[in-house]
């Protein structure tokens, strides 16, 4: 048999025996190439308006992904040595040289690697038209399914996997050309190396491990950034310290207390899982570490979209807004290149006035709202209905004589409707009739209103002092960045030193968040991607090279007298403790921090779908779905192998 | 206590069937000691597979205490397994994650005994078999013999009233297997234990109080020990067997 019948022969079943390990591949073929069909994409360039700027920011993302699916290539190609070691020693013992068996394991690998490329090229395909649907829809751009291919994307694939294959196979290559028949039959014993070489030290560090852990998770939900820090570090020494004293410290443990230890299947999880940890207790907290890495990435990802997004949401609700500050504002350079430039649907043009007093502000205290606005902001009642009218919303009640309205941004609503005493403006005593929540640009100081305003009717407003003008307008079409670009130019000539004139298009703003989160956003979720799906490979293909050992487990106790469902109930609950362990501390560490993240921006900001909540239960949610598809196909082909029939 | 009636045992299809067991019948007392011998493929590990329910014939009956075991559910047969009956294999099946107060321990959590009396009826057990320093070892850490100890002990723990041993010495040099064979023989007259034990080894077969010996599958002869010294029980085994043509490597 030529060598390339048993390279092919060979690569069929290491396809068929590490399939989790071949899957990860392909969906790593597929990412690469997605997002470099993005960076190449003249319609995304376009778009994102800084075709240098994407084409760094996914090359810096490709060279991180590369780098983990590298480690995943290395880690499994020797994996597969150290378990094929036997087989490659009978080579040898047949007459083949160190050079052969090391080609040999060298051509099969590149089969399956090749074999994965094609595959997830194809995928990626797919991919890619999602991924551009999704940034289309970003950009307010229609979508439209087409089928292309894209040369370059695909020849950057191939250059990064074959840097991966190349370095995972060229350490293999040297290991098998140095290796002699006794290390090769032998090399499947070779377990990780302890660390912490004695039992007292272990239960030492086992006790300590847990002390930091808890310290650092302590640390971590104080909302102070440096506290926090030393938090994770905390918790990241303690997961160190856990998972090498693991072994001698869980025994310890139940040993102490037998009772326990011999209560249902304790005995046989707790030792599996021990086993298992003593030979893989770095392997285990680095993994940990790298799933932290993951909810980090994923959640400062959307993080950062939610801010932007927020921010945009807000302060561009109409599709034209100015602020017009100064002594003796002047709305005419602006209203004149409008009425040349722009064609507009309907327009407004108002000021914004102050109520002389801060009632509203004492009231809602540093807590609630922390800018300074010299005095309680005012609208009058038929601008508010003009507004209202401009950003698509519905109508109103006025407020009657004797009261008044309040638009806030949502997180104020609570503490303004509870205000209980009357409004004094002047000398008149006004109460509350309504209030309202829709975006309506109060962001920012020369907008309407910094988090609310009150709508007073006309004849109350009247002769109340002005804080700034302020036009709006609903355009034909949406504003042009070169008209943009135009206005921000004339605030540019007329801002002063007390001046804050400011522009504000819903269009240009949502392409900007747009651009940004093709930028940032898109790489970090893409690192996350190849973080999540490197470390749970890892962990499967560990956790089913239990297999052989299982099935002799099963075998016994079977023989007896453990009933099956005792037998699927132990195999669960050893997988439920096996994928919890290294996912449980990094869940802690990075929701924490991400809530954290999430925190950070001016009150208003992340709200809804962006509060600090729903983000953190999203990248959760993401994490475990993908968790959760490998930890399925992980256990139904375990239970499938192992228990008897 | 055991009976076995005309039991068969047929494996292939249609085209190719092979008949391991041929109407086999015997019963075992209580606090018996009994080996059955055989060549290799006599259909002895065969018969002690469908003792221990692990496996089922084909025809006749398999009766504990009167309960034939065929009939018996899943669930009642796995019940029948862990607390009836007790394992002794050749080549040990100790658990290599479980250290060997644990190894003996499982038989009495799969039992649901109450877990604060495990550790008690352990080292009692332990005790009586001479492993009581070792419980804290791992399988990979003691010797054969040592295994095989730990075996019985896991094997009668629980208090199991037939204790199945296949070919126990196979893999102990000889003077472990001699230590090995006077335990059994210590268990079933001091403590009353019933040994069913398969072997192909004349010497093993020796310690028992019956043998009967195997041939494609039927019982071909049976021996008495009765009040004989071992050394002629061992002789009368070895003559059996050359009647029965096995191979010389079989008998001794």
């Amino acid at each position: 048999m030529t060598y390339c019948k048993l390279s092919l022969r060979n690569a069929r079943r290491q396809a068929r025996d590490y399939l989790v390990y071949f899957v990860t591949m392909v969906l790593a073929a597929a990412l690469l190439y997605a997002f470099n069909a993005l960076a190449a994409s003249e319609e995304v360039r376009f778009l994102a308006a800084g075709s240098a700027n994407l084409s760094l920011m996914i090359a810096l993302g490709s060279v991180a992904v590369v780098c983990v699916f590298g480690w995943l290539a290395a880690y499994s190609t020797r994996f597969m040595l150290s378990r094929r070691g036997r087989e490659f020693g009978l080579y040898l013992l047949s007459g083949l040289t160190n050079r052969q068996v090391a080609r040999l394991f060298f051509l099969e690998n590149v089969t399956v690697g090749a074999a994965a490329l094609v595959l997830g090229a194809a995928f990626g395909g797919l991919l890619w038209q999602l991924l551009r649907a999704i940034v289309l829809a970003m950009f307010a751009q229609p979508y439209r399914f087409t089928l292309d291919f894209s040369l370059p994307a695909l020849g950057l694939t191939g250059l990064y996997f074959a840097l991966i294959y190349l370095f995972a196979l060229g350490r293999s290559r040297r290991r098998i050309r140095k290796m002699k028949i006794y290390d090769l039959i032998y090399f499947d014993r070779q377990n990780e190396g302890a660390v912490l070489k004695t039992g007292a030290l272990r239960r030492l560090v086992f006790g300590l491990s847990l002390v930091l852990g808890v310290i650092g998770i302590c640390l971590l939900l104080q909302m102070n950034m440096y506290v926090a820090l030393a938090g994770a570090l905390c918790a990241v020494l303690g997961l160190f310290g856990f998972f090498l004293s693991f072994a001698s410290g869980v025994p310890a443990f139940f040993d102490r207390r037998p009772a326990r230890k011999y209560r249902g299947q304790s005995l046989l999880v707790f030792r599996s899982l021990t086993a298992k940890l003593a030979s893989m207790g770095v392997l285990m907290a680095v993994l940990s570490v790298v799933f932290a890495a993951t909810l980090i990435s994923e959640g400062s990802s959307s993080v950062l979209y939610g801010i932007l997004k927020g921010r945009t949401a807000e302060a561009a609700c109409f599709d034209l807004y100015i602020g017009i500050e100064g002594g003796q504002p002047d709305p005419e350079p602006y209203l004149s290149y409008i009425g040349e430039n722009i064609p507009v649907e309907q327009e407004r043009l108002y000021p914004v006035c102050m109520t002389g007093k801060t009632q509203l502000q004492d009231y809602l205290e540093d807590a609630y709202y922390n800018y300074d606005y010299d005095s309680d902001p005012v609208l009058r009642w038929s601008d508010y209905a003009a507004l209202r009218t401009l950003a698509g919303y519905p109508a109103v009640e006025p407020p009657g004589p004797g009261r008044y309205l309040i638009h806030c941004m949502p997180y104020l609503a609570g503490p303004l409707g509870a205000y209980p005493e009357a409004l004094l403006v002047g000398q008149t005593a006004l109460s509350l009739s309504g209030l309202y929540t829709e975006h309506l640009s109060q962001s920012y100081g020369t907008a309407n209103g910094r988090g609310y305003l009150l709508v007073l009717p006309d004849e109350a407003a009247e002769g109340l002092p002005v804080h700034h003008l302020a036009y709006a307008a609903k355009t034909a079409q949406p504003v042009t960045t070169k008209q943009y670009e135009a206005l921000a130019g004339l605030a540019r000539a007329e801002r002063g030193r007390e001046n804050y004139t400011f522009v504000l298009s819903k269009a240009y703003e949502e392409a900007q968040v747009a651009a940004q989160a093709v930028l940032v956003c898109f790489p970090l979720y893409y690192l996350a991607l190849a973080l999540m799906l490197t470390a749970v490979t890892i962990l499967t293909i560990q956790q089913l090279s239990e297999t052989e050992r299982f099935r002799r487990q099963f075998a016994l106790l079977r023989k007896l007298g453990m009933d099956r469902r005792e037998m699927a109930r132990a195999l669960g609950r050893q997988f439920a403790l096996y994928y919890s362990l290294p996912a449980v501390p990094a869940v802690l560490i990075a929701a924490s921090f991400i809530v954290h993240l999430a925190m950070m921006p001016e009150p208003g900001v992340m709200v809804g779908w962006n509060s600090p909540a729903a983000i953190t239960a999203v990248s959760l949610g993401v994490f475990f779905l993908i968790y959760a598809v490998y930890i399925l196909l992980a256990y139904t082909g375990m239970r499938r192998n192992v228990l008897p029939n | 206590m055991l009976q076995v009636q005309n039991i068969e045992k047929v494996y292939g299809s249609r085209n190719n069937v092979t008949k391991a067991l041929d109407r086999v019948s015997f019963d075992v007392a209580d606090g018996e000691f009994l080996v059955i011998m055989g060549a290799s493929g006599s259909g002895k590990t065969t018969l002690l597979n469908c003792i221990s329910t692990i496996d089922m014939v084909s025809a006749g009956k398999i009766l504990m205490d009167g309960v034939n075991v065929a009939e018996l559910s899943e669930d009642a047969l796995a019940k029948f397994r862990r607390e009836r009956l007790g394992f002794v294999f050749q080549d040990f099946n100790l658990l290599d994650t479980l250290t060997v107060e644990e190894n003996i321990g499982l038989a009495l959590s799969l039992n649901h005994a109450d877990p604060k009396t495990v550790q008690t009826k352990v080292r009692e057990i332990a005790g009586k078999l001479g492993i009581t320093d070792i419980l804290a070892k791992f399988p990979y850490q003691i010797s054969g013999g040592q295994k095989q100890r730990t075996a019985c002990a896991r094997a009668l723990v629980a208090g199991q009233s037939l204790l199945l041993a296949d070919e126990p010495t196979g893999a102990l040099d000889s003077r472990a297997s001699k230590n090995l064979l006077e335990l059994l023989s210590l268990l079933n007259r001091d403590m009353g234990a019933t040994i069913l034990m398969v072997t192909h080894d004349a010497y093993s077969a020796s310690y028992a109080k019956r043998v009967l010996f195997l041939k494609d599958g039927r019982v071909f002869n049976e021996l008495l020990r009765g009040g004989r010294e071992r050394s002629v029980f061992y002789h009368e085994i070895l003559d059996v067997l050359a009647a029965l043509g096995g191979d010389v490597s079989d008998v001794l």
